[in-house]
C-alpha cells in the first residue's frame, strides 16, 4: 500500500506543479474574483435602478392644513416598523373634488403614486393603483393612528409606554439556522466538486494525446496513476480552498463585528470546529469518488470533443446528488435524508448536512469509513476501466484478475 | 529462473479482439547482452515487449522478469523507451528525466544530478533548462532515452529506438547502449532496421506473423542460409549447365548458391570445360537476406 501511495505522490507532485506553475493557474484562482466583479456590476446597476425608481416612488394624503402633522406624526411613527422600500408619503392640500384631485395625482405624468388618501381622518378613503395595494394598507394605518392620536390627545410619535429591552446570545442556534448552516455546507462542498472535481474528466487526456501513459504504466500501477491524478487535483483544490478561506477568513477579521457574533445562531449541532473539520474530510470523499468516476470515464474519451460530451452527463449526476443532499437537509432524520446518507456518492454532502442538526458524532466515522471503502471501490473499478479501454489489456474484465494471478 | 537468464517468457499469448497479435511466443534473455527482438510491422513485437514490462497482462502464457513473477514487481530495475514517445511539453528536459527516474524509485534531487552529467555525456547540456516543446525530435528522443537509463536499471526495454533519428544520432544512440552493456546492464530492443541489430545484437529473437521464427545468434542466423558464389567466366559464354541449379545470370558473371559440398567440384567442371576462373568469391548472407527470407517464409506458411 505504502508502495502505491508513495508512488501516486510522484504523479501528484508533477500534476500539482504542472498545473500551479502556471500563468493559467492565477486565472483559475482569481476565477471568484470575475464572478463576484459581475455579480457586482449586475447588482450595483439593479440597485441604482432600483433606488431611482424609490426616489421617485410615493403615496399621497390630500388632508386639510389642520391634519397634516397628525398624519405626518402618524406616518413617522409607523414607518419605523415598515420595509425601508416603501414609498415616501407626501402632504397635499384639497383642492376642489378629492375623488377627481386623487384619480388625477394617481395619472399624472411623470409620478409614481401608488395611493392616495383623501376625506378627513374620521372617514378617509384610499385611492390605489391595482399594485399598489400594501400602501393602501399602510395609508389605512396611518389614517387610523392619526385618528387614534386624535381621539385620545396624545401624539402619534408619543410613547404611551417606554419597553425595556434586553439582548441576550442565544444558547442554542435556531433549528432553522441550523438548517440554513446544512444547505451552506451542501452548497460549498456542491461548488467546491463542480468546480474542481470535474476537471477531472480531462486530466488524462495529456496523458493520453502525448503517450506518456505508456511510460506511467510500465513503471507504477494504474492504482497510483490515478490516485496520483487525483491526489495532484485535490492539491490543486486546497490550493484554490485555501487561498480563498484565508482571504474570506481575513476579510471577516477586519469586519467591525466578530465572526463569532456573525456565526453564533448558525452554530451546527456538532460545534463549528466539528463542523468544518467534517466538512473538509466530506469535500475529500466527495471529490474523490466524484473525480474517480470522472477520471474513469474521461480515461475512454478519445478526443476533446469526447469529453465535452460526457461532461453533461457528470454534471447532471453532480447537480443530482446535490438535489438530493439538499432535501435531506430540508427533512433531518426523513427517510429520504437516510438515503442521502447512506447512497455513495450523496453521502458526503448529506452527512455535512447532519452535522448541522444532529448533534451525534460516531455516524460520522461510519459514514467516513463508508466513504473511504466506496472510495477504494470506485478506484479500483475505474482503474479497471482505464486499463480495459486505453491500455487495451483485453481479456474478460472480470477473468482478467484471474488471469493475472495465473501468470504470477 | 537461472542467474544468467534476466527475462524468461514462456508461450505468450495476446489476442485483440479476434486477431492474434502474439501467439506463444517465447524469449529468454541473458544478462549482460543486447538482444534484438526483430520483427516486420505488426509482427507482435511491441505486444511482446508489452507483456514482458506487465503493461498488459497476456491471455496464456508465462513471464519472469529479473526473478520477479510480476514485471512491475522490478519496475525500478528496469528502463523503458516505448514506441510512441512520450514527454510532458511543458517540463525542462532535466525535470523529464529526473521525473522518469522518480517513477523508477530514484531520489528526485539525484535525478536532477545525473540527469545533467547524462545530458553532459550526449552533448546536450545546453538542452538541461529547455522545455520539452522546444527541442527538436531527435533531442526530445533523447531526452526520453536519458529518461529510461537514468536510474541505472539492470534491464534497458527500448521498443523501436532508432525510429525518427538521424544516422548521426543513430550513432550516438548505439554507442549509447553499447555503452550500457559495458556497465553490466541487458538491453532489448525491437527493430525492424537490419543494420542496428547486425552492429549491436549479441542475439536475436525474431517474430513474423506473430510467432517466433527464429531464436540465436547474429551468426547463426546467417547461417540459416546457404553461401552465396559469384563466378566470372574468362570467355563470356553461357555456362549455367555446369552451374549448381538455380544459377542466375548477374551482369558478366552468374550467381549461386553454394552446394552442402563446397566449391570444389563446379570449380572442377568448369576448368575442365576450359571456361576459365575470371573472378570467384563467396559471400555470407547478411542479417537482411536471413530476416526476409524468414518473413516470407512465414507469409506463405500464413497464405496456406
Amino acid at each position: 500500500m505504502s508502495r502505491i501511495l508513495k508512488d501516486a505522490m510522484i504523479v501528484a507532485r508533477r500534476d500539482y506543479f504542472a498545473v500551479v506553475a502556471t500563468p493559467t493557474f492565477l486565472l483559475f484562482l482569481l476565477s471568484p474574483l470575475l464572478m463576484i466583479g459581475f455579480g457586482l456590476i449586475g447588482g450595483l446597476g439593479a440597485a441604482q435602478m432600483g433606488k431611482s425608481a424609490g426616489a421617485r416612488r410615493e403615496m399621497v394624503a390630500i388632508v386639510a392644513p389642520a391634519d397634516q402633522a397628525l398624519i405626518q406624526a402618524a406616518d413617522a411613527r409607523l414607518r419605523r416598523t415598515a420595509s425601508p422600500m416603501l414609498p415616501r408619503l407626501v402632504v397635499e392640500k384639497p383642492s376642489g373634488n378629492a375623488d377627481a384631485q386623487a384619480n388625477a395625482i394617481l395619472n399624472e405624468k411623470g409620478r409614481e403614486v401608488s395611493a392616495v388618501l383623501h376625506g378627513s381622518i374620521g372617514a378617509p378613503h384610499i385611492t390605489y393603483r391595482t399594485a399598489g395595494s400594501f400602501s393602501a394598507e399602510y395609508m389605512a394605518s396611518v389614517a387610523e393612528e392619526a385618528a387614534r392620536a386624535r381621539t385620545t390627545g396624545l401624539a402619534p410619535d408619543k410613547a404611551i409606554t417606554k419597553a425595556v429591552r434586553n439582548e441576550i446570545k442565544p444558547k442554542q442556534a435556531r433549528q432553522s439556522t441550523q438548517q440554513a448552516s446544512g444547505y451552506g455546507a451542501v452548497f460549498v462542498i456542491f461548488l467546491l466538486t463542480l468546480l474542481l472535481a470535474g476537471q477531472s474528466v480531462g486530466m488524462l487526456s495529456e496523458e493520453k494525446s502525448n503517450k506518456v501513459i505508456e511510460i506511467l504504466a510500465a513503471a507504477i500501477r494504474l492504482e497510483s496513476i490515478f490516485i496520483g491524478k487525483l491526489l495532484g487535483l485535490f492539491g490543486i483544490a486546497m490550493t484554490f480552498v485555501a487561498f480563498w478561506g484565508t482571504l474570506l477568513g481575513g476579510g471577516v477579521a477586519l469586519l467591525p463585528i466578530t465572526l463569532g457574533d456573525i456565526l453564533s445562531d448558525y452554530t451546527p449541532a456538532i460545534g463549528m470546529p466539528l463542523f468544518l473539520t467534517f466538512g473538509t474530510l466530506y469535500f475529500t470523499m466527495a471529490f474523490m469518488l466524484l473525480g474517480a468516476i470522472f477520471l474513469g470515464m474521461g480515461s475512454l474519451a478519445g478526443s476533446m470533443r469526447e469529453i465535452q460530451l460526457m461532461s453533461l452527463p457528470i454534471t447532471a449526476l453532480q447537480v443530482g446528488m446535490f438535489a438530493l443532499s439538499n432535501a435531506a437537509a430540508s427533512n433531518p432524520g426523513s427517510s429520504i435524508a437516510t438515503f442521502a446518507e447512506w447512497f455513495p456518492f450523496s453521502s458526503p454532502f448529506a452527512m455535512a448536512a447532519r452535522g448541522a442538526t444532529d448533534p451525534s458524532i460516531m455516524p460520522h466515522f461510519i459514514a467516513l469509513a463508508w466513504q473511504a471503502g466506496w472510495v477504494a471501490i470506485v478506484i479500483y473499478l475505474a482503474s479497471a476501466l482505464f486499463k480495459r479501454g486505453v491500455l487495451k489489456s483485453g481479456g474478460n474484465f472480470f477473468s482478467r484478475k484471474r488471469t493475472a494471478i495465473s501468470n504470477g | 529462473m537461472s542467474d544468467t537468464i534476466i527475462v524468461r517468457a514462456e508461450g505468450l499469448v495476446k489476442s485483440f479482439g479476434g486477431y492474434r497479435a502474439v501467439d506463444g511466443v517465447s524469449v529468454s534473455v541473458e544478462r549482460g547482452t543486447i538482444h534484438g527482438i526483430l520483427g516486420p510491422n505488426g509482427a507482435g513485437k511491441t505486444t511482446t515487449l508489452r507483456m514482458l514490462l506487465g503493461i498488459i497482462d497476456p491471455d496464456e502464457g508465462s513471464r519472469q522478469v529479473l526473478g520477479a513473477r510480476h514485471p512491475r514487481d522490478a519496475a525500478h530495475n528496469i528502463g523503458y523507451l516505448p514506441e510512441e514517445r512520450g514527454l510532458y511539453p511543458t517540463m525542462k528536459a532535466r525535470e523529464a528525466i529526473a521525473f522518469m527516474g522518480a517513477l523508477r524509485g530514484l531520489d528526485w534531487k539525484e535525478g536532477r544530478k545525473r540527469a545533467d552529467a547524462l545530458l553532459e555525456r550526449v552533448g546536450l547540456a545546453h538542452a538541461a533548462d529547455l522545455k520539452i516543446r522546444k527541442l527538436s525530435k531527435g533531442m526530445a528522443q533523447f531526452v526520453q532515452v536519458l529518461g529510461s537509463i537514468v536510474h541505472e536499471p539492470q534491464l534497458i526495454v527500448l521498443d523501436e529506438p532508432f525510429s525518427g533519428l538521424d544516422p548521426v544520432n543513430q550513432e550516438h544512440l548505439e554507442k549509447l547502449i553499447r555503452d550500457q552493456r559495458d556497465r553490466g546492464a541487458t538491453v532489448l530492443f525491437s527493430t525492424h532496421v537490419m543494420s542496428h541489430a547486425e552492429r549491436l545484437c549479441d542475439h536475436l529473437t525474431i517474430i513474423a506473423r506473430s510467432r517466433v521464427r527464429f531464436d540465436g545468434t547474429v551468426d547463426e542466423a546467417r547461417a540459416t542460409l546457404p553461401m552465396r558464389a559469384h563466378y566470372l567466366p574468362k570467355d563470356g559464354v553461357d555456362v549455367s549447365a555446369l552451374l549448381p541449379a538455380g544459377a542466375e545470370r548477374s551482369g558478366k558473371g552468374w550467381r549461386f548458391t553454394v552446394p552442402d559440398d563446397g566449391t570444389e567440384r563446379v570449380v572442377r567442371d568448369l576448368l575442365d570445360a576450359g571456361h576459365g576462373i575470371g573472378g570467384l568469391s563467396i559471400e555470407r548472407p547478411g542479417l537482411h537476406d536471413v530476416f526476409v527470407s524468414i518473413v516470407n517464409a512465414a507469409d506463405a506458411e500464413g497464405a496456406q
